[in-house]
């Protein structure tokens, strides 16, 4: 075992505690906080906030394809209510927007 | 409720999709940046989070800056503090033991599809946990063929595989839509997101979007009944 592969280890052990107890303070710290009121509602918003800003960076460096991908998506999922049609729609119409336009 | 293990892992499998060719694209980075075999593995087990995961093998080509690397990955992860708060509802009944089981293998999208279903019906941890294995063995299984048919997949972006990432997120945003309440902290929330990113660095973006959506969410509401 030479020195790198330890320092692989330890990186790997380092950051898997690490996100581990971000996972699990996350949700321990919520249940001291009274669930209701202001608290509810922030709670309530978190995820949906959450995804958006992942997203919103991504869709915008896309450029126009990105939001006439977004704009499928969100038919798409109006009209079927299905999550893997809606995504593979999306991809396609990336797919073809960076093949053929 | 046992169902519920089961329901989780079917209710994975669409989303599975995209991280299967996020995993084999994170399999083939690792090939070629020289993460061994093991190592992988064990980052997709006992990390289990494919954006840090992937910094991490960003990252191990310059050699091995321990610090660095670490600090970079957990910044990455810090959202996982937000979606564990996230999840307190779901864990309302549960025992201490339950938390800290079912807690680990929970991932973005798992996490995704369980709120989705939660807005919806009554459903227990086990479905997270159920969709957590579920996506554990589709992430073990890619990131191995990508590890080894490394150079198969030449060009991911041609085909928009890069995109299945945003494209499912897109449609799990959409179908916690419930009316036009949503919609000021959402903007809010995105502009907030395209601002940070483009100002500071790292994924702090994501952190800063999701605070500023949720807080004018509580401002705004406090003008309405509350």
């Amino acid at each position: 075992m030479n020195n790198i592969d330890l320092n692989a280890l330890f990186i790997i052990f380092c950051v898997a505690i690490g996100t581990y107890s971000l996972r699990y303070f996350g949700l321990v710290f919520s249940n001291r906080l009274k669930n209701e009121g202001n608290v509810k509602v922030f709670l309530d918003y978190l995820p949906s906030t959450l995804l958006l800003s992942l997203i919103a960076p991504a869709i915008l460096k896309e450029g126009l394809l990105g939001f006439v991908a977004t704009a499928f998506i969100a038919l798409c999922m109006y009209k079927t209510k299905s999550i893997l049609a809606s995504m593979v729609l999306g991809v396609i119409v990336v797919a073809i927007g960076r093949n053929f336009i | 409720m046992k169902n519920d293990f089961k329901n989780g892992f079917v209710a994975n499998i669409p989303i599975g999709f995209s991280v299967a060719a996020y995993g084999s694209v994170c399999g083939m980075m690792s090939s070629q940046a020289g993460v061994e075999f093991y190592e992988m593995m064990l980052m997709n087990v006992f990390i289990f989070a494919g954006s840090s995961q992937m910094i991490i093998i960003e990252m191990w080509s310059d050699s091995l800056n321990v610090l660095g690397i670490i600090l970079a990955a957990l910044m990455i992860n810090l959202r996982y503090f937000l979606i564990g708060a996230s999840l307190s509802t779901l864990f309302q009944n549960s025992s201490k033991k339950e938390k800290l089981a079912y807690m680990h293998l929970c991932a973005d999208e798992n996490w995704a599809v369980t709120i989705a279903k939660a807005k919806k019906q009554d459903i227990t941890p086990l479905f997270l946990f159920g969709g957590g294995v579920c996506l554990l063995l589709i992430w073990s299984a890619s990131t191995s063929a990508g590890f080894v048919l490394g150079e198969f997949i030449s060009d991911p972006s041609k085909y928009a595989l890069d995109f299945a990432f945003v494209a499912i997120f897109t449609a799990l945003t959409f179908n916690m839509y419930h009316g036009k309440n949503n919609l000021i902290p959402w903007v809010i929330a995105a502009l907030v997101a395209i601002v940070a990113e483009y100002f500071i660095a790292g994924k702090f973006y994501i952190v800063f979007g999701a605070l500023a959506g949720s807080f004018s969410a509580v401002y705004l509401h406090k003008d309405e009944d509350e």
